[in-house]
């Protein structure tokens, strides 16, 4: 097994080991790293994205499925005009204590919102992306529903993308 | 966010925080922490030299929930 860093470092340690001993192939695991590239425009002049495994999404929307057996390989656009108000969280796999008072702590809306309104961003996507980080099937979620985010995300014109997990 | 999770998906680059799952940034109202946490992701994109970079940031979840209590009693939601 891969060497992995010291476990005094993150609050859960061992956790890939441990799920993918469980569910053996559940977990991604890369052997190379992909190329880097590199931002095309300063940061006040780019437009960024936001794509969140939070399960946050607009109220009204259709929840996602947090109790199917290989998980829900749909995404939910978060318009990022919205409020915290106008947002809610479906997914039960990560502790929401925070996130139930201040949806930030998961899906950092407002950070975002002040960053484009200080001009330290040159604006942001009109949606944001969520979808559940609950997906067994990590061969689908790589070749098939990474490529369909990834896709939505560039046609609303992101030069970048800020990823975040729960 | 898990390291060693990370450390298996090998994105090109990220932001570690030791902070407990579900907030990954900060703590509730420390807008401060929660700003930071951006800007440090954002500023890697162009210190990043190389593919695989990991940034840990030099914060504690003990010092996070420290702070986010204070700024809860300074707003009246804390005795």
């Amino acid at each position: 097994m891969m060497e992995t860093s010291n476990q005094a470092e993150q609050l859960r340690p061992g956790l890939w080991s441990t799920v993918n001993e469980r569910y053996p192939g559940s977990m991604i695991t890369n052997d190379t790293f992909v190329p880097l590239a590199r931002p095309t425009k300063p940061l006040h002049d780019s437009r960024l994205s936001f794509v969140s495994t939070a399960g946050v999404q607009p109220k009204g929307s259709l929840p996602f499925d947090v109790v199917h057996p290989v998980g829900d390989y749909t995404f939910r656009r978060v318009p990022s005009t919205s409020r915290p108000s106008d947002l809610e969280i479906h997914q039960i796999k990560y502790p929401t204590s925070g996130a139930n008072r201040d949806i930030n702590v998961i899906f950092p809306i407002e950070r975002l919102q002040e960053l484009a309104a200080d001009g330290v961003l040159g604006s942001l996507t009109p949606d944001f992306f969520s979808f559940i980080g609950y997906n067994m099937d990590p061969e689908r979620l790589e070749r098939e529903f990474a490529e369909e985010i990834a896709e939505a995300v560039a046609a609303e014109g992101a030069d970048i993308v800020l990823l975040a997990p729960a | 966010m898990a390291l060693d999770v990370t450390e298996q998906a090998k994105p090109p680059r990220a932001v570690f925080v030791p902070f407990m799952m579900g907030h990954h940034f900060g703590v509730p109202f420390h807008q401060q922490l929660q700003r930071r946490v951006i800007v440090e992701a954002l500023d890697l994109l162009t210190m990043a030299e190389t593919s695989g970079t990991i940034l840990k940031l030099p914060v504690t979840w003990a010092d996070a929930r420290r702070e986010g209590i204070e700024i809860e009693r300074q707003m009246g939601l804390r005795d």
